[in-house]
Order: structure tokens, then C-alpha cells, then sequence
């Protein structure tokens, strides 16, 4: 009765923004991103990236309620960089990562199986 | 600062390759991604799936909702999915999400005339896309033996003077919003052990006692070598992560006779497709959809300038630049 629609889950309604930030007043160099009908597929891979950055002092995410289809990402950092910064280093390096995997499972397809 | 790159350079090994089965092994990458390409696979790859039906006339025993549900459950060929565009994003229909572009039309007729159980299948689904039909499960090698196998999938039986006749509309959706469009039967990735024996330790036992160790793992993952009656790994991933094994060598007395560790970087995937999309292009769109996903959620350059304190537009406030 309740239940929200399943669509909800992956479709952005009309006027809200996909993803957007807000600062931490008391911190420097801290931000929290929100990230609309999005879940653990994007938010662990993005987290676990940031991870590796050495300028992120604190990444993390959360699901503040299963049923609100949207996640918070917390990046801190340094005052070498700047959470938008490692933020978008980070999905850069996973895009790239995700084109190497993706030329070496075709080359790995055609050295097994040419015909296809 | 901008040169720095904290990119990983992932490997994979295939180990076999079938049209709808693909065991492949994913190396040095993290678990995240290994999960988020399963999840995209499950829930995210997009398929095309029976979603409307209009039914004309149906005298038989399963009612009208009960026939458009296993309609909509039939798995189509759906290499025509990733470049389809979605009913709700589709422009070129006049807004019921029927025209060419973003669907794919299907009609059954079916009535019974004889004596004989009518059996209505998959195969009598008629489509006017060509490329896109209902997965054809029989087996190649076993096409000649018996004809039994090529009906395809029962949707209902009609009795003599039981007719059945439907308009149905296919279109792209994916997991997420209903498992009919789920591409993949099933996918799993497990941890590649890394199993190894004290061979010191392993001399101090006698051959009961190593017959004991072996056996007290519930799958074969030990096994006795006959000629030289030492315990040796017959199947390191038959290992299903159960303690057993070490337990039981704890409980002899003997810690550390046998040490196993999962390695953190080294997945070994099986994907089962249901035959929607090859197991192979499964794992490439899941890719292609996991790129498309990071695209749409990367950081616009008008949401970084608005704010006062990183943005170009701010830099006048602190002081110039």
C-alpha cells in the first residue's frame, strides 16, 4: 500500500538533480554528495576508488533509508586536493579501468572463440 | 595533481565459453567491482520482455492475467535491446509506447480442433521483428534424437473447442523494474583459495590420519596421492569456504598443517544467461551500463563553479586569481 513504484528506483523525476553536494560548514575540505536513484552498485565502487586516492583522508557511503532510492557519499581530503576533485579523479579512473577490462575480456573472447 | 591516476589494470582469464554459460577468472581488481558488475548483470543489463497484451479471445482454463504473466516471463532474443530506447524516452510514438522504434509487436492464435491436448508454446508466438523471437532452447547436438525437446515453452493446454488469440507489445526494461527483463539466469563469483599444505607436519601423521583430514571436508578439495600416499590438492575451487577442514585438524592437535587463504583480488565468475543475450555480450553490456552509470553521475562543471568556495566564479572572493 505504501510501497513506492518500481521505477523509482532508477528513474530521476523532473526537477531534481542526479547528483549534487554540500560542504561541511565546520570542515575544510569536506563534502557530502547526494546522489539520486542510485544504490550499493555505484556507491561501494565509487568508495572503494576513492580509497586509493592518497589525498582522500575519509570516504564513505550510506543508504540513509532503503525504501529513499538515493546515496550520500562523504569524501574528506587534504589540502592538496578538493573532494570535488578526488571525486571526479575517481570516476574518471574507474571509466578508465572499466575500458581496460573491457578490451582484455574481448581480446580474451577472441583468442577462445574467433567466431564469435 | 591532475597527472595522478589510481587506476587498476584488471586481467581475465576465460575458462569455458558456451552460449548461454561463460566461467571466466577476474584478477586484480577489487571485490567492489567484481559486485558491481553481478549486480549490473542481474539488474541493470536491459532486455526486451512482453509488457502489454491485449487479449481477443480466450476460452481457456487459466485466466487472462495468469496467460500475460508467463507471456511476459518468455525470454526474447534481445540483441536489439542496447540500442532500443526505452517507451518512456521515446519520441516518435504519440505517446502509448506502441510504435516501431521502442517496441516490438507479437500475436497468438491458437485454437483446438481435434481431440488431441492443444499445447500452446513459445514457438507460437509470432513477431514482427525477426531479431527478436522467443529463445529457442533446443539443443543443436540433440536436434535430430527427439522431437520433444523443440517445443518450447508451454504458455498454456487447450481442450477441443478452446481458443486463444492475443495482441502482445514487447518492450526494453530492465531487472531492476521487473525480473522478467533480467538477462541472467544466474552469476556468481567466489574467491580464489589459495590452499597449502605443511609438508613437515603432514610426514608426522599416519595414513588414517590422513585419510581423516581429507575426508572431513564436505567437498573434494584434498585428496591422497596413491603412489606417494601424501595428501595433495585435488580441486582447490571445489572449496566452499567451510572451516571444516581446519577444525578437524585442530581438533587432531595439528594447527597450521593446513593454511588457506582467500586471495582479495582474484574472482573466478560463472554467468548463466537465459538465453535473452549471449553469456560473452552479457558481461560487455554490464560494462557498457556501468559506464554509462558513472557517466551520469559524475560532477557537472556548473554544480562545482556555483560553489563559492572551489569554483572559478568564487575565486574573486577569495581575493582574486
Amino acid at each position: 500500500m505504501n510501497a513506492p513504484d518500481r521505477y523509482e528506483r532508477f528513474v530521476v523525476p523532473e526537477g531534481t538533480k542526479k547528483v549534487s553536494y554540500e560542504r561541511d560548514t565546520k570542515i575544510i575540505n569536506a563534502a557530502s554528495f547526494t546522489i539520486e536513484r542510485e544504490d550499493h552498485t555505484i556507491g561501494n565502487i565509487v568508495r572503494m576508488q576513492l580509497h586509493r586516492d592518497g589525498n582522500v583522508l575519509f570516504a564513505g557511503y550510506k543508504l540513509p533509508h532503503p525504501l529513499q532510492y538515493k546515496i550520500i557519499i562523504r569524501v574528506h581530503t587534504s589540502s592538496q586536493s578538493s573532494p570535488m576533485q578526488a571525486y571526479n579523479l575517481a570516476i574518471n579512473d574507474l571509466d578508465k579501468e572499466l575500458d581496460h577490462l573491457k578490451a582484455a575480456f574481448e581480446a580474451e573472447v577472441a583468442r577462445v572463440a574467433p567466431e564469435y | 595533481m591532475e597527472g595522478a591516476s589510481y587506476q587498476r589494470f584488471p586481467k581475465v582469464k576465460i575458462r569455458e565459453l558456451k552460449d548461454d554459460y561463460a566461467k571466466f577468472e577476474l584478477r586484480e581488481t577489487d571485490a567492489s567491482m567484481a559486485n558491481a558488475l553481478r549486480r549490473v548483470m542481474i539488474a541493470e543489463v536491459p532486455t526486451i520482455a512482453i509488457d502489454l497484451v491485449e487479449i481477443e479471445v480466450n476460452s481457456s482454463v487459466l485466466g487472462d492475467e495468469f496467460i500475460a504473466h508467463r507471456l511476459g516471463l518468455i525470454p526474447l532474443t534481445s540483441e536489439r535491446a542496447m540500442s532500443m530506447r526505452f517507451s518512456r524516452d521515446c519520441d516518435a510514438c504519440d505517446g502509448d509506447g506502441q510504435c516501431e522504434f521502442c517496441s516490438v509487436e507479437f500475436h497468438l492464435r491458437a485454437k483446438c480442433i481435434n481431440d488431441q491436448t492443444l499445447d500452446v508454446t513459445s514457438k507460437d508466438l509470432y513477431s514482427s521483428d525477426h531479431t527478436v523471437v522467443p529463445v529457442d532452447f533446443s539443443d543443436s547436438s540433440s536436434g535430430f534424437e527427439n522431437p520433444e525437446d523443440q517445443r518450447g515453452i508451454t504458455i498454456v493446454k487447450l481442450r477441443k473447442g478452446q481458443e486463444l488469440r492475443l495482441r502482445a507489445i514487447a518492450r526494453k526494461g530492465i531487472g531492476k523494474d521487473h525480473a522478467k527483463w533480467s538477462p541472467a539466469a544466474t552469476v556468481t563469483f567466489m574467491y580464489e583459495p589459495e590452499i597449502h599444505i605443511n609438508e613437515e607436519m603432514m610426514e608426522t601423521l599416519s595414513l588414517e590420519e590422513k585419510t581423516s583430514v581429507v575426508e572431513s571436508s564436505p567437498t573434494k578439495v584434498f585428496g591422497i596421492n596413491p603412489h606417494t600416499q601424501q595428501v595433495e590438492v585435488v580441486d582447490p575451487e571445489a572449496y566452499t569456504y567451510d572451516d571444516e577442514v581446519l577444525k578437524k585438524v585442530e581438533a587432531m592437535g595439528k594447527p597450521g598443517l593446513v593454511e588457506i587463504y582467500a586471495k582479495e583480488d582474484s574472482f573466478i565468475f560463472t554467468v548463466e544467461s537465459t538465453g535473452a543475450v549471449k553469456a560473452s555480450q552479457l558481461l560487455l553490456n554490464a560494462i557498457e551500463v556501468l559506464k554509462q552509470k558513472l557517466d551520469a553521475v559524475r560532477l557537472s562543471e556548473d554544480t562545482v563553479e556555483g560553489d563559492d568556495q572551489f569554483g572559478e566564479l568564487g575565486a574573486h572572493m577569495r581575493g582574486g586569481g
